[in-house]
């Protein structure tokens, strides 16, 4: 008898001392969130205002806004992802649905897989020496180049995992019925797995948003504002780099200011996606 | 032995109406497996035929040769012939998609697609028929009558197909497949995953098509066999064991085999 109490003893104290260290792990965890979340807002939010919308990036020691930065930031990933998503969600098709069975399969899903997680600094000169050396100059298409070629492996990844969770059943009904296999795809599968795919490039819109190795290397900065596609564009994570590293306060503010916007975008978009998917797993 | 019986069970089906679909010493193979062995029948025209037997004795494989939904995977072949109105549908010049919508298929799992009521229906049919919208309401209504549906969802047609109870999903099923004017209907255990209530439903509705289509059923449930169809074929290990009457398989089978099966000695 005594032996079982103590038993339970023991095993009460060593729940209590795991359930601790969990709790401490996941509480560090949050805290940096937390932190550089506050941090963000606070001094962030402090320089934001309607000028940061409408002026262009100031010279040091004037007063000044993000517009150049921003306008860039939202024409490269655009384009970026114009190009990216058909790619992406082509041969996330072709791998779920044409080659299923197939070797090719396999080996693009390695290749995919080694390519999601390749630095993007990797990227940025892969662009660099493909567009940029030859062309003779830094330009926005080369920074959105290497965006898309970001965006890509995201796209392949999700389109193909979440077509592979569209029951085999719906597509046998489908083909059932007499529909061709590319009718099938369209109007059963893709529809079935909308949200998810959805999903997918909202996420790799994320994760692009705020990247700055491949656009030092490919869109570099302006100082002014520039649509020219052929010429070196601004961006808000490269803006970001040099006004957070510059001596000049204003800049610094501008940086901090850049940040949150970028923050509060990536959370805009991942909160999107969530509610996507949440109402897929509704259903 | 399922050649042995075959001539006397061509004659015992054929006595009611003529052969729609007959299958003529068909092997099936998944990758070197063989699944089905030599197997020979014919499924008399308008009647219900329902095929019985344990689980992987390839009933299901057999109805999926019939409209060849096998070829969707790699490694499974079929050898041998089923001829629909004397047509060998395991040509290779045969149009798959044409064939299956001479050749309709409900599933074990109700399937409706991810589209409203109404698109469920009418996505087959827009498939190889131009109809003005009138006549697309038309034919939607028609089909979900024939289905028994029309009464519990004419006030909901733009709901999605997922909204409804698995019972009238089914249903919408049997229904977006009437709606292309099949000649056969297969039915791949179409109740095995629906309450009582429901199942009902569905057999009645089995016994209602059957003036119109020639209908091919896989069951599991013996007694649903016995209920809806008019002939039985009892397979065991990829083998055609015994065809006949359905009354006649479940009163007074030839086979032993059939005999334990029905009884409950095995299976």
């Amino acid at each position: 008898m005594s032996t079982a109490t103590s038993l339970h003893q023991s095993r009460k104290r060593k729940n209590a001392v795991m359930m601790t260290l969990c709790v401490t792990a996941a509480g560090i965890g949050l805290a940096w969130l937390a932190l550089i979340l506050g941090a963000l807002v606070y001094k962030g939010g402090a320089g934001l205002s309607f000028d940061v919308f409408t002026q262009m990036t100031p010279p040091p020691g004037d007063a000044g806004g993000l517009l150049n930065a921003i306008y860039g930031s939202v024409v490269m990933t655009v384009i970026a992802v114009i190009v990216g998503t058909p790619i992406g969600v082509l041969a996330g098709t072709y791998m779920a649905e044409y080659g299923r069975f197939s070797k090719l399969t396999t080996v693009v899903r390695f290749i995919n897989d080694i390519l999601l997680s390749a630095p993007s600094i990797i990227i940025g000169l892969f662009v660099y020496e493909l567009m940029v050396r030859p062309m003779g100059h830094f330009s926005a298409i080369a920074g959105a180049v290497a965006l898309a070629i970001l965006v890509i492996p995201v796209v392949v990844r999700t389109t193909e995992d979440m077509l592979n969770l569209v029951p085999n059943a719906l597509r046998e009904a489908g083909t059932a019925i007499g529909a061709p296999r590319w009718v099938v795809i369209k109007s059963v599968a893709y529809r079935a797995a909308l949200s998810g795919i959805v999903t997918g490039i909202l996420l790799s819109i994320a994760r692009i948003s705020g990247e700055t190795a491949p656009l030092l290397f490919t869109a570099l900065n302006n100082q002014f504002w520039s649509s020219n596609l052929n010429a070196p564009m601004a961006s808000l994570p490269v803006t970001i780099f040099q006004f957070a590293l510059s001596p000049y306060e204003e800049w610094q503010q501008l940086a901090w200011t850049g940040a949150l916007i970028i923050t509060l975008t990536v959370l805009a978009l991942s909160i999107v996606a969530r509610s996507l998917t949440g109402r897929r797993e509704d259903k | 032995m399922s050649q042995m019986l075959s001539p006397d069970m061509t004659i015992a089906a054929e006595a009611t109406a003529k052969a729609k679909i007959e299958v003529k010493n068909l092997n099936f193979y998944y990758g070197q497996s063989k699944a089905l062995k030599d197997i020979t029948l014919s499924l008399p025209e308008r009647s219900v035929t329902a095929f019985i037997g344990p689980s992987g004795c390839g009933k299901s494989t057999l109805l999926r040769v019939f409209n060849r939904i096998y070829e969707l995977y790699p490694k499974q072949t079929a050898e041998g012939q089923v001829l629909l109105d004397g047509q060998n549908v395991l040509d290779r010049s045969q149009d798959l998609n044409l064939l299956r919508t001479k050749i309709g298929m409900v599933f074990q799992k109700p399937t409706p697609f991810p589209m409203s009521i109404y698109e469920n229906i009418a996505f087959g049919v827009r498939l190889y028929e131009k109809l003005s919208k009138s006549e697309m309401d038309g034919r939607v209504e028609q089909a979900l009558k024939r289905a028994a549906l029309w009464n519990e969802v004419k006030d909901k047609l733009n709901a999605s197909g997922l909204s409804l109870s698995g019972g009238q999903q089914q249903r919408l099923c049997i229904a977006r497949t009437v709606a292309v004017k099949p000649e056969v209907i297969l039915l791949d255990e179409p109740a095995s995953a629906l309450d009582p209530l429901s199942t009902a439903k569905i057999e009645e509705l089995i016994d209602e098509l059957q003036a119109d289509y020639t209908i091919v059923i896989v069951t599991h449930n013996m007694q649903q066999a016995a209920r809806v169809s008019k002939q039985t074929a009892f397979m065991y290990l990829g083998e055609l064991v015994e065809f006949d009457r359905t009354e006649k398989i479940f009163t007074s089978p030839r086979e032993k085999r059939t005999q334990d099966y029905i009884t409950g000695r095995f299976g």
